[in-house]
């Protein structure tokens, strides 16, 4: 595609200005460094990292350790490239517009193949058999949580609670809304979800009292969590994460209401099967490094590094189950209905 | 008050790399400062972008230097060549032209400093003591609370606004309309995205700042006929004499106060404090007839007042993340860019970057000073360079800039259609600058609004039984009212003076 080029080149002679720009203030860092050609892949080209997500949070974090060690094990640069915007929707959708070279790959979250299409029209997600995955990633899990002023601290004491429960979510179509309104459908507890825009601000409303309970992303919680200033209630995963080993699945607690959020690296469709082997290899270095590993720990992220036709099962199942629970308990993400 | 975290900020402003990018900071705004037409909010928009690799406190000190350099700078094209190179210094010119005119341009450029620097100052100082305490209720700000700043606020910014009032309202309701495209984070419904995904997560916000101040003021610009510049007359002297700065200390005080006060205000800022400034030292003055022929307390008080009000708008922003005027509501982008969400929890999740930021100004104001007066040749210099040179590297910076933020085409093609609204907006006389803050407090307002009542369960009394919401409902009631209310008195006051004339009438009521 024309288009495609132009805007590629735009691309370039941007970023080489942003580049130039921040070289020239602040003496910045260049990372990476050429490599010689050669006839295999990757050739010496650089290697684009797509990431649906702003740059600094858990999506972008995992994608630029995951560069990191992808790109001392192939020999050339690769960049991370934030295209934020529609739950990711947006950077999916450019990654399908690009050649199955093995020179363009995304992390994907997996509550864009699961969660999202629950809530938004059809059309407005892309199909994840449109694209060849490379390989898993981590799996991050959401905990649902209060203050300790509200008093509640089991889902038994929502239950009683003798009112209608405010929930706070991180937003529509995603794992937070998902996990609470199964949650409380199943444990017939009376609810009112509002949606918050991500999760600080859904923490800071648990946290002032706004709303009664939140769910959020482990990582985002933990720190409040050990102070003492969140109570956690449950966790969604299907087993106790390791980094919350006393508190309670929702499983556990009697309900069947597994959510997590998951990543893996897609790729345009299409890849040959050398390509695609490189990159296996590749990444599977790049998670044996020490900094990727750190980079799990720090953020709570258990490790999914299975093939990718793996999580492509495990996607489907999860999109399959979750559409059928919510058609089941009359549950509407989209919510004005 | 723990000062612990206050002079943590100071180690932070005096790392090498940060008081470099403070010095940038306020060497860029002195000079835009002094380039009429390119103020302060559009060179900000059109430096967004580098703030993306850099550590998020240095871009915002850069930023924040930028805009309270821009004050200073101002002052120096309004004193020697009657060119106001800010709409905040535009009241400046009756007296500070006139002294130049009477060889007293040194004196005028050293009173505007030093008043600038105290008012910088003492704004600094208020800002470093009412800012933790407005922190402190951070987490008693809920939606309700939301809801009513930023009802006051939209109120504010069409009501206070210094421009037309109509087409100010004009300006804020295309603000507020625009708020709504996107997916509704509520329902996940499509508004106004015509099935685009680049819509999806509705308008936003840099490429809209970057379109309307950078694109549309570089166009606008280009249209006006520039005359040649005159070489400036040499500046001496420009340590004030005992006597002028006898006469100024009560100008400098009062702006100081004005300024901080209106600075805080939403729709306030410096250009509105600065012609308040004016007005109260003209009506104070035992000799009115000198303003506009030289007074000092004319260049004083505003110089004063502009700066105390830069600095003073900084407050709301980055205590309750609500931006008081159309610069500030570019600064909350970059803070946005950087991954900084300004709210009440950033004095203590961000100490270093918001005591960082605020002690920065200690240092840039101190540097200002310095610079201000021996780079008056070189500013008026850089006055000459051609604007058909200068636009269109603004342009380009402009355009490949906004790409780097979002890494997406769609959003060189919003600043360039914003630009031109823009453009067609300063052709038709309305401010830009409340669409702006419009659609910034649209977005919230509206998701304020819906979350407040679904907490409420639907019940909008709510809003006045919690004690903040209440008060700031109670507030915008009285600045709603309050026009209504002294209109009708005047009509009463005028009354009796037309019942001199039909006194019959008066009785029979």
């Amino acid at each position: 595609m024309t288009t495609n080029h132009r805007a590629r080149r735009w691309a370039l002679s941007g970023a080489g200005l942003t580049l130039a720009l921040s070289l020239a203030a602040c003496g910045g860092n260049v990372g990476g460094g050429g490599s010689d050609s050669g006839e295999e892949f990757p050739g010496g080209d650089p290697i684009t990292i797509l990431v649906g997500q702003d740059p600094g949070g858990s999506t972008d974090l995992i994608a630029r350790a995951a560069a990191d060690g992808l790109s001392d094990e192939l020999g050339v640069p690769v960049t991370v490239e934030n295209q934020p915007g529609a739950n990711g929707a947006l950077a999916a959708q450019s990654l399908a517009g690009e050649e199955p070279d093995g020179h363009t790959l995304m992390v994907y979250n997996g509550s864009l193949a699961y969660i999202t299409p629950l809530a938004v029209d059809e059309g407005a997600v892309p199909d994840i058999a449109d694209f060849d995955i490379v390989t898993g990633l981590s799996l991050d899990d959401y905990v649902l949580v209060t203050a300790p002023s509200s008093g509640l601290a089991t889902v038994e004491d929502l239950a009683a609670a003798g009112r209608a429960i405010t929930f706070g979510t991180t937003g529509v179509g995603t794992g937070s809304q998902l996990s609470q309104e199964l949650l409380f459908a199943q444990a017939d507890i009376d609810a009112t979800a509002v949606p918050f825009d991500g999760g600080s601000p859904t923490l800071t409303a648990v946290l002032g009292g706004q709303v009664d309970v939140g769910s959020v992303q482990l990582g985002e919680a933990i720190e409040q969590i050990e102070s003492g200033a969140l109570t956690p209630i449950v966790t969604f995963a299907e087993e106790r994460p390791s980094y919350l080993p006393d508190t309670p699945t929702a499983v556990e607690a009697g309900y069947d209401v597994p959510v997590q959020q998951s990543r893996a690296v897609f790729a345009p469709q299409g890849l040959p099967d050398d390509v695609m082997q490189t990159l296996r290899d590749g990444f599977e270095a790049a998670f044996g490094t020490e900094g990727y590993q750190q980079l799990n720990e720090d953020n709570l992220l258990t490790p999914l590094e299975v093939d990718g036709e793996e999580i492509r099962e495990r996607w489907t199942e999860n999109l399959d189950n979750y559409r059928a629970v919510v058609e089941e308990y009359g549950i509407n993400l989209g919510g004005d209905a | 008050m723990d000062l612990a975290p206050v002079l943590d900020g100071f180690t932070v402003v005096l790392e090498p790399t940060n008081l470099l990018y403070c010095l940038i900071g306020v060497v860029v705004g002195m000079l835009v400062g002094v380039l009429p037409g390119l103020g302060p909010a559009a060179t900000i928009a059109i430096l967004l972008p580098i703030t993306i690799g850099i550590e998020p406190v240095t871009a915002i000190i850069m930023l924040a230097g930028i805009f309270y350099g821009a004050q200073y700078g101002g002052t120096i094209t309004s004193v020697l060549l009657k060119l106001p190179g800010e709409a905040s210094s535009v009241v400046t010119v009756f007296d500070g032209y006139a002294m130049a005119r009477q060889g007293r341009a040194g004196t005028a450029l050293g009173i505007a400093a030093i008043g600038s620097f105290v008012g910088g100052t003492v704004s600094i100082v208020a800002l470093s003591f009412l800012a933790p305490v407005v922190a402190g209720f951070a987490l008693d700000f809920g939606p309700p609370e939301y809801t009513a700043l930023a009802l006051l606020g939209i109120l504010l910014v069409a009501t206070v606004s210094s421009g037309d009032r109509l087409k100010a309202v004009v300006a804020a309701c295309i603000g507020l309309l625009l708020a709504t495209v996107g997916r509704d984070g509520f329902t996940a419904t499509e508004r106004f995205t015509f099935d685009n995904l680049n819509l999806a997560d509705g308008l936003d916000f840099v490429p809209i700042a970057m379109g309307l101040f950078g694109l549309g003021e570089i166009l606008y610009n280009l249209e006006e006929r520039h005359k040649a510049i005159q070489a400036p007359t040499k500046v001496a002297n420009v340590w004030p004499s005992r006597q002028d700065l006898r006469q100024s200390s009560g100008a400098i005080g009062r702006g100081s106060v004005i300024g901080f006060v209106l600075g805080i205000l939403p729709g306030g800022g410096a250009t509105l404090s600065s012609l308040a400034a004016y007005g109260v030292e003209k009506r104070r003055s035992k000799t009115p007839e000198r303003f506009g022929k030289g007074a000092v307390e004319g260049v004083a008080g505003p110089e004063t007042a502009n700066n105390a009000a830069a600095t003073s708008s900084f407050i709301p922003l980055l205590t309750l993340g609500i931006p008081a005027n159309a610069t500030m509501a570019v600064i909350f982008g970059a803070l946005l860019v950087v991954g900084v969400t300004p709210g009440p929890q950033l004095v203590s999740e961000e100490p270093e970057l918001f005591w960082g930021v605020v002690n920065s100004m200690y240092i840039g104001n101190i540097l200002l000073l310095i610079m201000s007066i021996p780079l008056v040749g070189l500013f008026v210099k850089i006055l000459r360079v051609r604007p058909a040179i200068l636009a269109p590297i603004t342009v380009l910076i402009t355009l490949i800039g906004v790409y780097t933020v979002n890494n997406n085409v769609f959003d060189i093609m919003l600043v360039i259609v914003f630009g031109v609204i823009g453009y067609l907006m300063k052709k038709g006389g309305f401010d830009p600058g409340p669409l702006l803050l419009a659609f910034v407090l649209g977005a919230l307002l509206e998701d304020g609004l819906r979350r407040s009542l679904l907490i409420f369960d639907g019940d909008a009394t709510g809003f006045f039984t919690r004690p903040i919401s209440g008060t700031l409902l109670v507030v915008f009631l009285v600045v709603a009212i309050y026009p209504l209310v002294s209109a009708l008195r005047d009509r009463r006051r005028q009354d009796p003076a037309q019942d001199t004339s039909d006194p019959n009438t008066k009785e029979l009521v």
